[in-house]
């Protein structure tokens, strides 16, 4: 959902999240239906069809399935590019969840996450990353080291390759050294 | 120049993988990197969660450019060689240090030349690369992530949706393909797996 503010048309940004759907009562819902729907309400979805230039500013999660290409700006909330979207641009958000097409720079506070089916290429400032096998990745990643105080003690690794089959490594004094 | 390089030549009986080990070479890489001011990394794949973690904590900054899944996309494309390196368009002596892990067995001679001076080119003086090479043929084409875990330990997981030819090239191929390095320190593992970290020449860094 979007609103265009009434000031200069041509510098200013689109706001996200500033129209409020008309909603039940809190007290007509069970806790965990409450939770969803509030969930939902925060979140402002960009079409597949809809394409946009220029820069968009938020105060609610966004969801971008169409086109975008210029700056988002959302702040504490988080921001998603969906499994058709396509983001050429700045994001500067909460937690930043890419599973389309995204060329450009992302200045996340919290995570960003990089899903199989994305096609990634640019540059990611973050505190956490997590990228899934098979996703095309091409990019510069720089983390808050601050928040990764013991980094050794937070990698493990994940899949077949462990913790069952640590058992049966090769330990290194059977290592055979062949050059110098 | 004729090497010893044959697909699978005198190779063929497929091996089950190894299933992990302490890297000597991967220990030696990162702590010269750490040691280095701004140091920046390049990994040329396949993209994995924990090594870009464990990279990016460490150094100032770390490149990742997946040619593993380029590879596989353009497998089927009568590309030149010069093409499918493109992606690699990096500026020169840019890095301290390129993992290639074991990306130089999956390509043919022309295409390993290729990728080794565009290293050469990309790294600075003094700058390292570590690759890996398998002794044996795997049991399948599927290509493996090497994925750092805690204390240097490397384990192996297969990417299913990675499928490339497989190549046995033996030591002195290898190291004649990298004439251009000198190479500082060679293992082999029991399980057959080859590490070899070769460094850029060079009295200072650039």
């Amino acid at each position: 959902m979007l609103k265009r503010t009434k000031k200069d048309e041509n510098n200013t940004p689109f706001s996200v999240g500033d129209t409020v759907e008309e909603k039940p009562t809190p007290s007509s819902l069970s806790p965990t239906v409450r939770q969803e729907r509030d969930t939902s309400e925060e979140k402002t979805t960009i079409g597949e069809r809809i394409s946009i230039e220029g820069s968009i500013r938020g105060e609610a999660n966004l969801v971008i399935e169409g086109a975008m290409k210029g700056t988002i700006e959302m702040g504490k909330h988080n921001f998603t590019i969906g499994p058709n979207g396509r983001v050429d641009g700045e994001i500067h958000a909460q937690d930043v969840s890419i599973n389309g097409q995204f060329k450009g720079t992302i200045k996340a506070l919290g995570k960003v996450a990089v899903t199989q089916k994305a096609d990634f290429n640019g540059e990611i400032k973050a505190k956490s990353f997590s990228v899934e096998d098979g996703a095309y990745f091409k990019g510069v990643v720089e983390l808050d080291r601050e928040s990764h105080k013991n980094p050794a003690a937070t990698e493990t690794p994940r899949g077949p390759s462990s913790p069952e089959t640590a058992k049966q490594s090769v330990t290194p004094p059977n290592d055979v050294k062949m050059e110098k | 120049m004729i090497f010893s390089t044959t697909r699978h030549r005198n190779n063929t009986d497929a091996e089950s993988l190894p299933v992990g080990y302490n890297s000597t070479i991967l220990k030696e890489f990162v702590n010269t990197l750490e040691g280095k001011k701004e140091a920046q990394t390049l990994d040329v794949g396949p993209v994995c969660q924990e090594n870009i973690t464990f990279f990016a904590l460490r150094m100032s900054r770390h490149y990742v450019c997946d040619m593993f899944l380029r590879l596989k996309r353009e497998k089927h494309k009568e590309l030149h060689p010069g093409n499918r390196w493109k992606h690699l368009d990096y500026p020169d002596r840019n890095f301290d240090g390129i993992q290639l892990w074991d990306l130089c067995d999956h390509l043919e001679e022309e295409d390993v030349s290729r990728l080794v001076a565009l290293c050469y080119s990309m790294l600075r003086a003094t700058g390292l690369l570590m690759l890996i090479a398998f002794e044996k043929k795997p049991s399948s084409s599927i290509v493996n992530t090497f994925v750092i875990g805690q204390g240097y330990r490397v384990d192996i997981r297969p990417q299913p949706h990675l499928e490339l030819p497989w190549n046995f090239r033996h030591n002195r191929a290898l190291t004649s393909l990298l004439s251009n390095f000198t190479i500082v320190r060679s293992f082999r593992y029991h399980s057959g797996i080859r590490e070899f970290l070769f460094k850029k020449p060079g009295g200072f860094r650039d």
